[in-house]
């Protein structure tokens, strides 16, 4: 990426952190501060999704068109980054969850979706780790990490919805509305954006050093 | 200072730390690329 546009990406995540605590106002029927934390939790929550995403097309086109190790390489760093930001999300989770419900954590249907998710894409990189060929585990990985298409949606959209949640209501709600402050919303969709430029920034770099790494490794076999 | 000015603060030194690495990290990539 070219250097003006990260440091307009600095200016606007700090932007972002300045406005998330002195110009959004406070959430109803949350206690304190806590609210605050959904401008950090939300977009870290979809910028892992949007990662599962990447690395989901990108090993459907490894499967389908030309068997790149960029390609490989470029789904594998989308799950390590997507399950970085999970955990982070997890955490922040939590953490309101302690503020809010007195406990970290209850076994709510979202807690609940997004282990299963961490462990699915967790067995990704497990996978990875166990399969030496390289081909045979550019194949086999890019078949995982295709069928999370399927499952990170569910994961993330349909289980949390099928039980009842203390979960506080998503964004846009059951009949499709936004009911929002909108200056909290404001705050979010720029957190949203940011993070998710933040990730491809991230990304870029990992399948960059990871493909250095593989030539490495070639050279040194 | 106490409150949000302070967890602003933290956060906006916490930020700045990752964007510095993340900076330093794609000059060293640019770099061995380069030298390849």
């Amino acid at each position: 990426m070219k250097r003006p546009l990260l440091w307009l990406l600095w200016g606007w995540m700090a932007t972002v952190i300045v406005a998330a605590f002195h110009w959004a106002p406070l959430a109803e029927g949350f206690l304190g501060q806590s609210s605050r934390i959904l401008f950090f939790h939300v977009p870290m929550a979809w910028v892992s999704f949007v990662a599962f995403m990447v690395a989901g097309v990108r090993s459907l086109a490894y499967l389908a068109g030309r068997r790149t190790e960029r390609r490989d390489q470029a789904a594998a760093a989308a799950i390590e980054i997507g399950l970085l930001f999970a955990l982070l999300a997890t955490v922040t989770g939590a953490i309101w969850a302690r503020i809010m419900w007195n406990s970290w954590w209850n076994w709510d249907p979202r807690q609940a979706s997004i282990v299963v998710a961490l462990l699915f894409y967790a067995a990704y990189l497990a996978l990875r780790a166990a399969v030496a060929d390289r081909e045979a585990r550019g194949r086999l990985c890019a078949a995982y990490a295709t069928l999370g298409l399927v499952v990170a949606p569910f994961f993330y959209f349909v289980l949390p919805r099928l039980g009842f949640t203390l979960h506080p209501e998503a964004v846009i709600n059951a009949q499709g509305k936004v009911e929002v402050e909108p200056r909290m919303l404001v705050v979010l969709l720029a957190s949203s954006a940011g993070f998710t430029a933040l990730f491809f920034w991230m990304h870029q770099l990992r399948t960059r050093l990871a493909l250095r790494e593989a030539r490495l490794l070639e050279g040194s076999d | 200072m106490g409150g949000p000015t302070w967890v602003t603060a933290v956060n906006l030194v916490i930020w700045t730390g990752i964007f510095l690495y993340l900076l330093r990290l794609e000059r060293r990539v640019n770099d061995l690329e380069r030298e390849r």
